[in-house]
C-alpha cells in the first residue's frame, strides 16, 4: 500500500512537469494511501511466530493491495471508466506482464508514470520474491549463492543482505538503461519509461514508438537480455567474481536458447541482412525475458514462427531473474528428473541424486519443480478453456493463457501481428487476472496463499466443525 | 529315455540358435500378424481386386517370422533386452504391417512417387497397430473404394495392437514365461500389472479372452443396431481397441443412428476401463468398478465434459438435444482415445473441427487424458493424472505443515514415492515430447492449432485431431509427408508410454560400443574419459 501510495506522490509531482492535468487526484491518492499505509503499520503488529506459508501468504495480499492501489488511481483519474478495465490494466502491470487496454497516447506523464512505476515495483517485488524470500524457506535454496567461504561476497548471505544486494543492482541496472536509452536517442522521459520496462520485464512503453530506431533496439536487447540473467550472475559480476562465470550451466543454456532460437526465427521467416537479424533478436529476446516489447513481423512469418514464440515464452528466462515463465532451472531440474527415471528402469535399485551444476538438488525442490510443472499446465488449460468459452479463438486463447501466466506479451495472431486485448470481452480478460497472479508469484506461492486464506476463511465461518455436526446429526 | 534324449535334442538345438530375445519375440509376433494379413487376403482374394498382393505379403511376413522364431532363442532378460525386445517387435510389426497397403499399391496415384506411398503405407500401418485411428485415406483415395479384404486387415491391425502384441505374444511363449510379466509391463507400463492368475501367460490369455469376449459383444450388439455383419464385425474390432478405424469415410457419421452411437460410447467406455476390473467383476458375479478410484474419476471426467461440452453448443446456438447427442459422442470418443467421428459432413455440429473455440480447448484437454490404466487406451491415464494432483496437493501442504507425514493418497491407498517419481518423471517427458513434437510439426509446415492437436491426438493414440486434421479431414490435408513421419514416431512412442521407446536404444548402443572400440572407433572417447 505504501508503494502503491509513494508512486502515486512520485507520479503526482512528474506530472507536474507537463500540463498537470492528473497531479491533484495523483497526489491526494498518495497522501491518503500514505496515511493509511502508516496507521495499519502502527495499528498491525508483527505477529510472534511467523510460518513460512503466512510469508506466501502476505507475499500475495500485498500484490493484491498494489493491484487495488493502481487500479483505483486508473478510476480515479479517470483513464479507464469500468472497474474491470482499471483492475486488467492494474493486474498487468503489478505482475508485468504488457497486456494493456489503455492507449498510451492519451495519457500524461503522471499517469504514463504510473503504469511503468507498477511495472518497477512488480519487478522489484518478483527478484525479491525470488532471491529473498523463496531461497530461505522454499525450494533452490541450495542454487542460491550464500557462502561466504574463501573471501568471497555472497548475493544472499541472509534475508537483510540479500533485500540489499537485490536493490543495489535493481536501481543501477534501471539508472544505466535509462542513460543508454537516452543516448540512443529515445529522448529523457521516454528513456525512463523504457528503461523501467525493460529492466523489470515489464514491456509497457510511452507514447509513440520509442523502440522505433534501431539503436534504441540494441540497447532494449541487451537490456532484455540483462533483466533475464538471474541476479546472482549479476552479482558476481559487481562483486569481481565474474572469472569462470561462463562455467555456469545456466547461463550457458540461457545463451544457447537465445542463440538458437534467434537463429531458427531468422531462418523460418527469410534470412536477411542485420536489421532482419537485429528484429529476430529483438522478438526471441523479448520472448525469452517475458518482457514483451511488441514488435511487428518484417515480410510472412512461417507456420512455427509463432509456435516457437509461445515456447519460449511458456520456459522463460533463468531463475532467480525477474522474468516469469516456467524458467531454465526448474525445466533442467524436471529433465534431470526424467533421466533418473529412465536410468531407475534400467536399474530399480540404483541411487541416484540429480546434479545441476556443481550443486546437489534436494529431493524438495526437485518435488518442488514437478508441482509447479502441474500447476502450471493446471492454470493453462483452465485459463485457456475459459478465455475460449467468453468467445475468443483457439489460437488467441492458448496464446494469452500461456502469456498470462508466464507475465508476458504481446498476444500474437498466427502471421505474428499483435493483438489488441481491448478487442476480447470483458469477461475474457478478467479470466486472465488469476493467471497473471499466479505466475508472478512463480505458482505455488499462489496455491499456498489461496490455501492459507481458504483455510482462515473456513476456520471463521466454521465450516468444518457445521459440516461435521451435519454430518453427525444426518447420520444418526 | 526316448523323452530324456527328445529334450537332450532339442536343448542342444536350441543352444545352436542365435540367442536374441528381441528377434525371438518379433518372429512370433510376425507369425500373428502374418495370420491377420492371411484372413484379409482370404477375404479379398473372395470379395475384392488385391488378394494376389495381400497373400503375397502374407507369405512374406509369415516366412520372415518363421525364419527368426526357428533361428533365434530368448537371449538374456534384463531391464535392457526387456525394453529393446517390446520395442523392437513394435517397431518391425509396425514396418512388415506396411506391406499389404505396398503389395496391393492402396496408395500409388498418378503424382505420387513411391516415397510418398511408402510413407503413407507406414502411416496407415504405424496408425492401425497402435490403435491410434488416424488415418491416410480421404477424398483422394476414399475408404470405400478398398477391398473388404484390405478394410478387414487394416481393422485387424487396431484389434492386435490394442490389447498388445507383446501381451498375444506371451500368451504361447514358454520361454520368456518368468520375465514375461516384465514384457506386458514395459509394452503397457502403467502403475504395474496385475496378475489374474499365478502364471503370467495364464493372466495374458484371460486379458485376450476378455478383449475377444468385448470385441464379440460389440458386434452382436452393432449387427443388432443395423449394421452389416461384415461392418459390424469391423467396427467391433476398432471399438474393443478403442482404435477408430472405419469402414466409410465419414466414420459413423455414414450411418447417422443415435443406436449405433450408443453401442459404440458403451463399447469405448468399457474398452477403456481397467480390464482387471472387468476380470475380477466375472467371479464375484456384480461389478466392482465402482470401488476403484481411478475409474470413477474417469467417469466424472466424461460425465462433466459431456455437460461442459453440451453447455458451451447450447450456448453456441445449437439445440439441446443434438448438442447433447453430439457432445456425449464425441467427449467419449476422444476421451477414451477411440477417434471414431459421427459428423455428416464438414462444418456440420459433428465436425468438432468447426466447433467454437471452448469446446476445441476442452477436446484438446481430453487428448492428452486417456482412459484408465490396464486398458486399451492411449494418453497418459486418469490414474497418472490422478497421483500428479494429489502428489502437488501434498507437497503443498507440506509447506504448509513442514513436519506433517502426508503420504500421498488415492482413494484408501498409500501410493509409493517411487511410483510418484516414475509417474512425474513420465508426465515431464510426455510434455517435453508435446512441446517439441508441435515445433518440429509445425517446422514441417502445419499450422499451431493443427500441428498441436496433431501431436497430442499422435501421442495419445488418439486419432483425428483438430485444425485442418479434423474429424471428416484427411492427415494427407493438415501434414506434409515429413510431419506425417513425424507423427507416426510419435504414436509408436506414445503407444509404448514413451521410455520403452527411449530405453530400446540402450542394447544396440552398449553392442555398437563394444563392437567399434574393439575396431577403434570410440577410441577419441576413451581418450577423452582417460
Amino acid at each position: 500500500m505504501a508503494a502503491a501510495a509513494g508512486l502515486s506522490l512520485v507520479a503526482g509531482l512528474i506530472d507536474l512537469t507537463e500540463r498537470g492535468q492528473n497531479t491533484p487526484e495523483l497526489l491526494v491518492a498518495g497522501g491518503l494511501g500514505g496515511v493509511l499505509a502508516s496507521v495499519a503499520a502502527s495499528r498491525i503488529r508483527r505477529p510472534a511466530r511467523i510460518l513460512f506459508s503466512d510469508i506466501l501468504c502476505g507475499t500475495t495480499v500485498a500484490l493484491l493491495a498494489m493491484v487495488a492501489g493502481v487500479a483505483g488511481l486508473y478510476l480515479l483519474t479517470g483513464t479507464v471508466e469500468r472497474l474491470e478495465d482499471a483492475l486488467f490494466e492494474a493486474v498487468s502491470g503489478c505482475t508485468t506482464t504488457a497486456l494493456s487496454v489503455v492507449d498510451p497516447n492519451t495519457l500524461g506523464r503522471g499517469l504514463l508514470f504510473v503504469r511503468s512505476g507498477s511495472q518497477w515495483l512488480g519487478g522489484l517485488g518478483a527478484l525479491v520474491l525470488a532471491v529473498v524470500i523463496l531461497p530461505f524457506r522454499g525450494d533452490g535454496g541450495e542454487f542460491a549463492d550464500r557462502s561466504g567461504a574463501d573471501g568471497r561476497k555472497p548475493l544472499a548471505p541472509n534475508h537483510r543482505t540479500a533485500l540489499r544486494n537485490v536493490v543495489a543492482i535493481y536501481v543501477p541496472v534501471c539508472l544505466i538503461l535509462w542513460v543508454a536509452y537516452a543516448a540512443a536517442g529515445a529522448g529523457g522521459f521516454g528513456s525512463l519509461l523504457l528503461s523501467m520496462a525493460t529492466v523489470s520485464t515489464g514491456g509497457f512503453v510511452g507514447p509513440g514508438d520509442p523502440l522505433a530506431t534501431g539503436a534504441v533496439r540494441w540497447v532494449a536487447i541487451i537490456g532484455m537480455a540483462v533483466a533475464g540473467t538471474s541476479v546472482v550472475v549479476l552479482w558476481r559480476l559487481v562483486a569481481g567474481r565474474g572469472r569462470g562465470l561462463l562455467r555456469s550451466r545456466e547461463l550457458r543454456s540461457y545463451l544457447f536458447l537465445l542463440v538458437v532460437a534467434t537463429a531458427l526465427f531468422t531462418v523460418w521467416n527469410g534470412p536477411g541482412g542485420v536489421s532482419e537479424i537485429r528484429e529476430a533478436l529483438f522478438t526471441v529476446t523479448s520472448a525469452v525475458s517475458t518482457t514483451g516489447f511488441a514488435s511487428s513481423p518484417a515480410g510472412e512469418w512461417s507456420a512455427a514462427a509463432p509456435v516457437l514464440l509461445l515456447l519460449l515464452v511458456a520456459i522463460g528466462p533463468m531463475s532467480g531473474s525477474v522474468g516469469g515463465g516456467f524458467q531454465l532451472l526448474r525445466l533442467r531440474l524436471l529433465l534431470k528428473a526424467a533421466i533418473r527415471e529412465m536410468v531407475r528402469q534400467l536399474h530399480p535399485r540404483v541411487v541416484a541424486r540429480i546434479r545441476v551444476g556443481d550443486r546437489v538438488a534436494s529431493e524438495n525442490t526437485v518435488r518442488q519443480a514437478t508441482v509447479v510443472q502441474f500447476v502450471f499446465v493446471s492454470l493453462l488449460f483452465v485459463t485457456a478453456l475459459v478465455v475460449a468459452a467468453f468467445g475468443t479463438e483457439l489460437v488467441t486463447a492458448l496464446s494469452a493463457a500461456v502469456h498470462a501466466l508466464a507475465t508476458a506479451g504481446p498476444v500474437r495472431t498466427l502471421d505474428g501481428l499483435v493483438l489488441d486485448p481491448s478487442d476480447w470481452s470483458r469477461s475474457a480478460r478478467l479470466s486472465l487476472v488469476p493467471a497473471m497472479v499466479a505466475g508472478r508469484l512463480y505458482f505455488y506461492p499462489a496455491a499456498i496463499a489461496a490455501g492459507t486464506l481458504g483455510s482462515h476463511v473456513g476456520d471463521l465461518l466454521q465450516v468444518r466443525r457445521r459440516w461435521r455436526r451435519w454430518r453427525t446429526g444426518t447420520t444418526k | 529315455m526316448a523323452s530324456l534324449a527328445d529334450r537332450d535334442h532339442e536343448m542342444t538345438g536350441m543352444r545352436s540358435r542365435w540367442a536374441t530375445t528381441t528377434g525371438h519375440l518379433t518372429g512370433l509376433a510376425l507369425l500373428f500378424v502374418s495370420a491377420g494379413m492371411g484372413l484379409g487376403a482370404a477375404v479379398e482374394l473372395v470379395e475384392g481386386p488385391d488378394g494376389a498382393g495381400m497373400l503375397l505379403a502374407s507369405i512374406l511376413t509369415g516366412g520372415l517370422g518363421l525364419l527368426l522364431w526357428r533361428m533365434t532363442r530368448p537371449g538374456g532378460l534384463d531391464h535392457a533386452t526387456v525394453f529393446t525386445a517390446v520395442g523392437g517387435t513394435w517397431l518391425i510389426v509396425s514396418v512388415v504391417g506396411a506391406l499389404p497397403y505396398l503389395l496391393a499399391g492402396t496408395f500409388e496415384r498418378p503424382g505420387v512417387g513411391f516415397s510418398v506411398a511408402f510413407a503413407d503405407a507406414l502411416f496407415e500401418s504405424i496408425s492401425g497397430y497402435t490403435a491410434s485411428g488416424s488415418t491416410v485415406f480421404g477424398l483422394h483415395n476414399p475408404i470405400v473404394e478398398q477391398g473388404a479384404g484390405l478394410l478387414l486387415y487394416r481393422q485387424l491391425t487396431q484389434w492386435i495392437g490394442g490389447m498388445g502384441i507383446v501381451v498375444l505374444v506371451v500368451t504361447v511363449l514358454p520361454s520368456v514365461r518368468a520375465a514375461g510379466l516384465g514384457l506386458i509391463d514395459a509394452e503397457a507400463p502403467g502403475s504395474g500389472v496385475d496378475r489374474l492368475a499365478p502364471r503370467v501367460a495364464d493372466t495374458a490369455r484371460r486379458f485376450w479372452l476378455l478383449y475377444l469376449a468385448l470385441t464379440l459383444l460389440v458386434a452382436v450388439s452393432l449387427l443388432a443396431a443395423g449394421m452389416s455383419l461384415f461392418d459390424a464385425i469391423c467396427h467391433a474390432l476398432s471399438t474393443a481397441s478403442t482404435g477408430g478405424f472405419s469402414t466409410q469415410d465419414a466414420s459413423l457419421g455414414h450411418w447417422d443412428s443415435v443406436v449405433i452411437e450408443i453401442v459404440v460410447m458403451l463399447g469405448l467406455v468399457i474398452a477403456a476401463a481397467n480390464f482387471t476390473l472387468h476380470a475380477r467383476s466375472l467371479p464375484a458375479r456384480r461389478p466392482v468398478h465402482y470401488r476403484d478410484p481411478e475409474f470413477r474419476g474417469y467417469l466424472a471426467v466424461l460425465s462433466v465434459g459431456t455437460l461442459l461440452v453440451t453447455w458451451m453448443l447450447v450456448a453456441e446456438g445449437y439445440g439441446f438435444l443434438a448438442s447433447l447427442r453430439n457432445a456425449a459422442f464425441n467427449v467419449v470418443s476422444l476421451g477414451t482415445s477411440g477417434g471414431f467421428g459421427n459428423a455428416t459432413g464438414g462444418g456440420g455440429i459433428g465436425d468438432y473441427a468447426a466447433w467454437p473455440a471452448g469446446p476445441q480447448v476442452f477436446l484438446l484437454f481430453l487428448l492428452i487424458f486417456g482412459g484408465c490404466t490396464g486398458s486399451t487406451s492411449g494418453g497418459v491415464k486418469i490414474m497418472r493424472l490422478r497421483i500428479g494432483a494429489a502428489h502437488a496437493y501434498r507437497t503443498l501442504r507440506l509447506i504448509r505443515r513442514p513436519r506433517a507425514v502426508l503420504p500421498v493418497r488415492i482413494g484408501n491407498q498409500v501410493v509409493a514415492d517411487h511410483l510418484v517419481e516414475r509417474i512425474a518423471g513420465f508426465v515431464v517427458v510426455y510434455g517435453m515430447f508435446l512441446a517439441g513434437g508441435t515445433l518440429v510439426v509445425s517446422a514441417l509446415g502445419s499450422d499451431l492449432p493443427t500441428a498441436l492437436s496433431g501431436t497430442f491426438s499422435a501421442l495419445g493414440n488418439m486419432g483425428p485431431a483438430l485444425g485442418d486434421a479434423g474429424p471428416t479431414a484427411s492427415y494427407v490435408d493438415g501434414f506434409s509427408t515429413p510431419a506425417r513421419m513425424v507423427l507416426a514416431f510419435l504414436m509408436l512412442v506414445g503407444r509404448l508410454e514413451i521410455f520403452p521407446m527411449i530405453l530400446m536404444l540402450v542394447v544396440p548402443y552398449r553392442v555398437l560400443q563394444r563392437h567399434s572400440s574393439a575396431v577403434g572407433l570410440f577410441r577419441w572417447r576413451s581418450r577423452r574419459s582417460g
